[in-house]
């Protein structure tokens, strides 16, 4: 009898491994995939950013200590780089934002025709690709008098502009197509923020007798904080890394004025196969992402204290 | 309970729709017009000079044959098709195992009591917090001395698991009564059928919508293949667009036409399912 039950114990303590084994097994694919493509390659990219690592020379990679980030510090490119991205997060992000919210306010109003119809047209540049938009935009905005753009501003008496051409207009060009683009996707957004807000509250102002600009300061917009706050945070985290729209648009140009943090990044990678130096911005981008985010929430977290 | 009615006088009112209206349809309108305007490009033969109207004066669908056709000049062997038919092996697989290894993996950190069950998962989640910039060049490298440059598994294998898709999975999986498994388990189930059995079944929400999303993400990714594809037989559709963005004002139809080919498959599929497509995208984005 004691035999049995002590046997009885040992099978089942090894079934419960057995089980918890399996479980492990389930787990496995996404983890094997987790380790090696992007825990490793992330901690890859640090130590490489400590090499002069080029796939062009016939040397080795060889190890050169902080050189990498020194000449990072001088290096022009890289604070045109830095200069150009901050422009282009500041000139999308907050217009996109509130442009957005102001759709999203105007398509929530009760009774509405073709409210579908609306929401269709301004999430429709959201599910097209950024290249065919880029391309699409980039003969809009061409510097010849056929370009859409020209045309346009010629109704208004404005002469032809370079746009994509013009140092001094491509970026300008390059947030303009991208408010466009990602503006369906913040309405939307909002759009779900904005039915979450009882309708009591907006029955309790107008008894008070306030109007419909009283209603949206007082009632809609803090009502819309944490949506806005993620809205806010995503967007400036997603547009820190814009790539595809200044690679396609302008290729970096007209000379570094639209070339981006990651622009940079791909063209030492993998236009002067530079590794390791590209592995310092790389990594340099991602401390300043870190950073910012933690500052956000830090921010986000003092306002909720009010 | 009777509310104390503001007067407000009928033609301010009025006046207030129009305006909203109003803002609404230009938005819309700027929205749209560049869509419409490349369709037209692509319609009007080249003798055409560009035009700027919606409404083509001629219609001509030789831009779209020769848009087709246009790879040949690269490599006799490609066409259009074969572009269509690399994105969608890729968008296939990346998707379909993409969310078999995430439901997976999200059904037992969701119902499982193992050891390290809260670091694992915290690990996923840090994988969102980690930029793909970040990991491009070593992934890269290491993809290249797998031997995966211009191939397919180089374009899917590193996107199967996603710490997103986990996340959705086991929160999904987590709202599910324990009893539903009572009954497996008494039965003897195995843990494969559980899963395949009843698990799966029930997450067909969740299911849904990361199918959408990552099919969207992954048909319209741009930058991994662009790294790792040099071959013109393996281009995706995005890749291939930039083989047409050298082409000079006298060829616009013929660019437009390539783009309308690349673009409208996932309009159709967009305007078919609708809800599904905001849903997917949007996802987790709103809390509740």
């Amino acid at each position: 009898m004691n035999e049995s039950k002590s046997q009885r114990k040992k099978s089942s303590k090894l079934g419960k491994i057995g089980q918890t084994l399996e479980c492990y097994t389930f787990l496995a694919p996404a983890y094997v995939v987790f380790i090696l493509f992007i825990f490793i390659p992330v901690g890859r990219s640090v130590y490489l950013s400590f090499f002069e690592y080029s796939l062009l020379s016939m040397r080795a990679p060889f190890f050169v200590g902080f050189e990498n980030y020194m000449e990072m510090l001088n290096d022009k490119v890289f604070w045109t780089a830095v200069k150009n991205t901050v422009v282009y997060v500041l000139g999308t992000v907050p217009f996109r934002i509130a442009l957005s919210l102001l759709i999203a306010v105007l398509l929530d109003s009760g009774r509405l025709y073709f409210k579908n119809f609306f929401r269709t047209c301004y999430f429709l540049p959201v599910v097209t690709s950024m290249v065919a938009c880029a391309i699409i935009w980039r003969l809009i905005f061409d510097a010849g008098p056929a370009g859409v753009a020209n045309r346009f501003i010629g109704i208004f008496g404005g002469s032809p502009q370079g746009w994509l051409a013009d140092s001094s207009l491509a970026m300008l060009s390059v947030i303009i197509m991208s408010i466009w683009k990602d503006l369906g996707y913040c309405m939307m957004i909002y759009l779900a923020g904005l039915q979450g807000i009882s309708p009591e509250l907006y029955e309790a102002s107008s008894i008070d007798g306030a109007t419909a600009w009283q209603n949206f300061w007082h009632v809609t917009l803090p009502m819309l904080k944490p949506t806005t706050f993620f809205i806010v945070t995503t967007q400036m985290i997603t547009s820190f890394q814009v790539f595809t729209q200044t690679y396609v648009m302008t290729g970096g140009g007209p000379g570094y004025s639209t070339t981006t943090l990651i622009n940079y990044l791909y063209e030492l990678g993998f236009n002067e196969f530079r590794m390791g130096y590209a592995s310092t911005v790389a990594f340099i981008l991602f401390i300043g992402l870190l950073i910012f985010s933690a500052t956000l929430r830090r921010v986000f977290q003092a306002e909720e204290l009010y | 309970m009777k509310r104390r009615e503001k007067e407000k006088p009928n033609h301010l009112v009025r006046l207030g729709m129009v305006i909203k209206y109003l803002l609404l349809a230009l938005g819309a309108v700027f929205m749209i017009i560049p869509f419409l305007w490349t369709v037209t490009t692509s319609l009007s033969p080249d003798s055409v000079l560009i035009s700027f109207d919606i409404i083509p004066k001629e219609i001509t669908f030789e831009n779209y044959v020769r848009a087709w056709n246009f790879p040949r000049v690269f490599d006799e062997s490609v066409n259009f098709g074969t572009f269509f038919l690399n994105s969608l092996i890729v968008a296939f697989f990346t998707t379909c195992l993409g969310i078999l290894v995430d439901s997976l993996a999200g059904f037992i950190l969701a119902r499982r009591n193992i050891p390290g069950k809260d670091l694992l998962f915290y690990l996923a989640l840090m994988t969102l917090m980690i930029p793909f910039h970040v990991v491009a060049v070593p992934m890269f490298l290491f993809v290249r001395n797998l031997g995966w440059l211009n191939t397919f598994q180089g374009q899917i294998v590193p996107f199967i698991a996603s710490g997103f898709g986990l996340f959705m999975f086991k929160q999904y999986f987590q709202s599910i009564p324990l009893d539903l498994e009572d009954s497996a388990k008494i039965d003897g189930c195995s843990l494969l059928r559980i899963y395949f059995s009843i698990m799966l079944p029930l997450a067909k929400p969740v299911i849904g919508t990361m199918l959408i999303f990552k099919a969207m993400w992954s048909w319209n990714l741009f930058l991994w293949p662009l790294l790792i594809i040099n071959d013109i037989q393996f281009k995706t559709v995005q890749l291939a667009l930039t083989m047409f963005r050298g082409l000079n004002v006298t060829q616009w139809g013929l660019l437009c036409a390539g783009i309308t080919i690349a673009t409208l498959p996932i309009i159709i599929l967009y305007l078919l399912m609708q809800n599904m497509f905001e849903k997917g995208i949007t996802m987790g984005a709103v809390k509740g």
